[in-house]
């Protein structure tokens, strides 16, 4: 009777309490909902003395990977800028929803750290078109002495707006990636040697063919490929089309519609034929490809050196005797070679409008590119995380891997000078590893390095708009065209049908920008 | 009463049909379970030379151990147990609660509250208006913001109600001339009697509670208040091929190995497997509940 009414009121305030305790450890007060303009966030405390009150505490916003507030870079990030950072993180699926989301609520965060590609330039390049973002020009200049030392003015260039900067680009280190990775063991066998031109190439993959090494029978496949990539890196180097985009006598030329493209298709064709090429590759995936490598079926195979280790472990566990080497850059009919190079922009940083403390932030990234504290962040102290030999950085296991393999996450902008030579302390963790990326990076001639210059440009709206199915219709034609569903006769038609489908609108734009950056 | 006639061809043949069909759909959804078990406890080497179908190949417990004990997994274990458990205690008391007053025909206005909460189960304000509300209420990067929302499930609530609808009211009447007031009939009485009906929705809550992705990804950004879910998602979407295209080269020597994603699906699924059982009891009795009057 009365003990049970009292109980009901009893749950009844008891879940009133909880739901406010909830609210109020929610320290984020979102005003009002209005986007954009109206929020000028009060400077007024934090003007330009240095001393003056504590430090507010940041809101961070990254890309997704893993737990930022327990990561012991972002313990020593407090200790070593005095800043306290409360990280959030986006989904790993549709980002960009989840971005559009907290930016048009106006949520206030002080740093967002998005990808640098396609879909996030385009995000970017909206925001700031929308009044969305803090102009960083004059805090760069007030506050962003190191920011200014270590970022290029290419590369900032490169994020400006309307003339503006919006955000702290975070250059990639160029690299080459991928090229072919071929059974040395086989090779042996048939006392062969590397092949270093695209005809020694054909023959060796024949030699595969008929006298089959690997025992593998009706299995043999002397080279498989997979199907989303029918551009085979190094392959397409030695026709001069290493990249999506390759300069040609001064314009930046798409290669589905090069005319070397034709040469490339020819080539491929016939490779698929003879019965050299993966009859399935049309259906191969990443992983598929691979399988067949390390089961010993397939003899060469284009790879990523960064996949290498569990590779290696793989083919070794199924055959001991086995050893494999990357193919150098293959000399094609003109004495053509190319290895496509990444070069771009790992990630952008920018300042919300709705942020409460802009130039704490701006001061925070600038702190972060402080000497000392960015060679901490990127490869960490000498003696417990790296040691130095010849001005070279390798890596101390497994401290290295425990407290600084997410490194790359917290950077908002490079030292750009030095950030390429730390970071190969990262490669250098496994031996394997270093051995491809060292072959591919330093022992091939320089001239080979054909770099994506596109990946410098700013957002291109029309290019952006049309690259994805632009490139799925060149693929597509690639694949039909290899396995000889479709005849090369009618190669003017495709590069019509491209043209008409925005390549034509794709490449004025594009040539446009070039033009500006060509000395 | 069985029908005792000789069994002709076609019944042979039906019953193997019939008998077929079922394996096969039974096996279509339970191999790769067994195939995505059997990757878990696989060997590295074994799972990128593709040797691994429905038998381990090189067993190991490690990538098992790896996962149950990393601390990002066990906290989102535990924020998903959370949510599951206090938003299924809760829902059940709230629902049960709601249902009752429903179910009393001769209270003025009862039919009109009725048709305000049917109304919300057939309009919605969307996606935008949602995170605006949970927002302004102060709930983001809360777990209440994964409670609340859907506390109350306006189609369990009129099963529940129902239920008591079916109850006879001579039950309550003699319980009134007892002395007791309408919470005891409610909690000593009524709540006691529909068990199974409870359970059952109970076991509704729950599942939605636990498999629940959509909310936790709109609402929530703070990595400490992943749900499993969210997390499992993280880990298994880490090689979409969508996203392969522009990995650095950080990204690619950094990515988790295969056996990883196939263990944190199977640390996931676990649990789930082994309560059920015991479930399974009252879900099966709940589900007739309502089905055969009287």
């Amino acid at each position: 009777m009365r003990k049970t009414k009292k109980w009901a009121a009893l749950t009844v305030a008891a879940s009133i309490m909880l739901t406010t305790a909830a609210c109020g450890s929610n320290s984020n007060n979102g005003g009002d909902n209005n986007a954009a303009a109206s929020n000028s966030p009060s400077t007024a405390a934090n003007e330009s003395q240095n001393t003056g009150g504590p430090k507010p505490e940041l809101r961070a916003l990254f890309r997704a990977g893993g737990d930022y507030n327990t990561d012991p870079i972002a313990l020593m990030l407090q200790e070593k800028t005095g800043y306290t950072v409360k990280y959030d993180s986006l989904p790993t699926d549709k980002p960009e929803d989840k971005l559009n989301l907290l930016m048009a609520s106006a949520e206030p965060y002080d740093i967002v750290t998005t990808n640098g590609d396609g879909g996030f330039k385009a995000l970017y390049a909206d925001y700031a078109k929308k009044g969305a973002l803090v102009d960083l020009t004059p805090l760069i200049e007030k506050y962003g002495q190191n920011i200014k030392a270590s970022v290029s003015q290419e590369s900032l260039d490169a994020v400006k707006v309307d003339g503006k900067i919006y955000a702290i680009p975070t250059r990639t280190i160029e690299y080459v990636g991928v090229s072919l990775m071929i059974r040395k063991d086989w090779l042996d066998k048939l006392n062969l040697q590397v092949p270093t031109t695209l005809d020694e190439l054909t023959h060796v993959l024949q030699e595969f063919k008929e006298k089959d090494p690997g025992g593998n029978g009706s299995n043999n496949t002397p080279m498989s490929i997979k199907g989303d990539t029918p551009m085979v890196d190094n392959i397409a180097g030695a026709f001069g089309i290493a990249n999506e985009w390759n300069a040609v006598d001064g314009k930046l030329v798409p290669r589905a519609i090069d005319p070397a493209f034709k040469d490339y298709l020819t080539y491929m064709t016939d490779l698929y034929k003879q019965g050299l090429l993966d009859k399935e590759f049309a259906i191969n995936k990443d992983a598929t490809m691979k399988e067949k490598f390390t089961s010993g079926r397939a003899g060469v195979i284009p790879l990523h050196w960064a996949d290498i280790p569990a590779i290696d472990d793989a083919l070794k566990k199924n055959f001991p005797d086995a050893q494999y080497v990357y193919v150098p850059a293959l000399k094609g009919k003109d004495g053509k070679a190319g290895l496509a190079q990444m070069d771009g922009f790992d990630r952008l940083t920018f300042i919300p409008k709705a942020s409460k403390h802009p130039e704490d932030a701006i001061k925070w990234i600038d702190a972060k590119l402080e000497p000392e504290t960015f060679k901490d962040l990127a490869i960490g102290v000498e003696g417990v995380h790296h040691t130095v030999q010849d001005g070279n950085y390798y890596p101390i296991l497994p401290a290295f891997n425990d407290e600084r393999s997410s490194g790359s996450n917290f950077v908002s902008g490079v030292d750009e000078t030095n950030y390429p030579i730390y970071w190969q302390a990262r490669v250098r963790k496994d031996d394997r590893l270093y051995a491809g990326f060292d072959f591919l990076n330093n022992q091939q001639p320089k001239e080979v390095d054909m770099p994506n210059l596109l990946g410098l440009a700013p957002y291109l709206p029309q290019y952006s708009a049309d690259n994805a199915q632009l490139t799925q219709m060149a693929n597509d034609y690639t694949v039909k065209v290899i396995v000889g569903g479709e005849s090369l006769d009618k190669f003017d038609d495709y590069v019509a049908k491209f043209q008409k489908n925005g390549g034509e609108d794709s490449y004025n734009e594009v040539n446009e920008w070039y033009a500006t950056v060509q000395k | 009463m069985m029908h005792i006639h000789k069994r002709t061809f076609s019944d042979w043949a039906l019953d193997a049909f019939v008998y077929g069909f079922m394996i096969v759909l039974g096996l279509i959804t339970l191999l790769p379970m067994v195939h995505v078990f059997a990757t878990s406890v696989s060997a590295e080497w074994a799972l990128l030379s593709g040797k691994v179908n429905l038998l381990p190949v090189g067993f190991q417990l490690d990538t098992l151990t790896k996962v149950f004990t990393s601390h990002v997994f066990v906290r989102a274990f535990g924020v998903s147990v959370f949510v599951t458990v206090v938003g299924t205690a809760l829902s059940i008391l709230l629902t049960a609660v709601t249902a009752y007053p429903l179910s009393k025909r001769h209270l003025p206005g009862v039919s009109y509250v009725m048709v305000l909460f049917v109304f919300t189960m057939l309009f919605n304000g969307g996606l935008i208006p949602n995170y605006l509300l949970i927002r302004q209420l102060h709930l983001i990067d809360t777990l209440w913001s994964l409670i609340l929302p859907g506390m109350i499930s306006v189609f369990n609530m009129l099963i529940i109600k129902s239920y008591y609808e079916g109850l006879p009211e001579a039950l309550e009447e003699s319980a009134r001339i007892d002395g007791a007031k309408t919470y005891t009939i409610l909690f000593r009485i009524l709540l006691p009697l529909s068990m199974p009906v409870l359970a059952t929705i109970a076991l509704f809550y729950a599942v939605g509670f636990w498999n629940d992705y959509f909310n936790p990804m709109l609402y929530i950004n703070d990595p400490a208040l992943k749900t499993l879910q969210l997390h499992l998602r993280d880990v298994v979407m880490e090689v979409d091929s969508s996203n392969a295209i522009n990995k650095s080269a950080d990204d690619l020597m950094n990515m988790s190995p295969e056996g990883i994603r196939a263990a944190t699906v199977v640390a996931s699924t676990i649990p789930i497997l082994l309560v059920y059982p015991f479930l399974q009891k009252y879900f099966i009795k709940g589900a007739l509940v309502g089905s055969v009057k009287g």
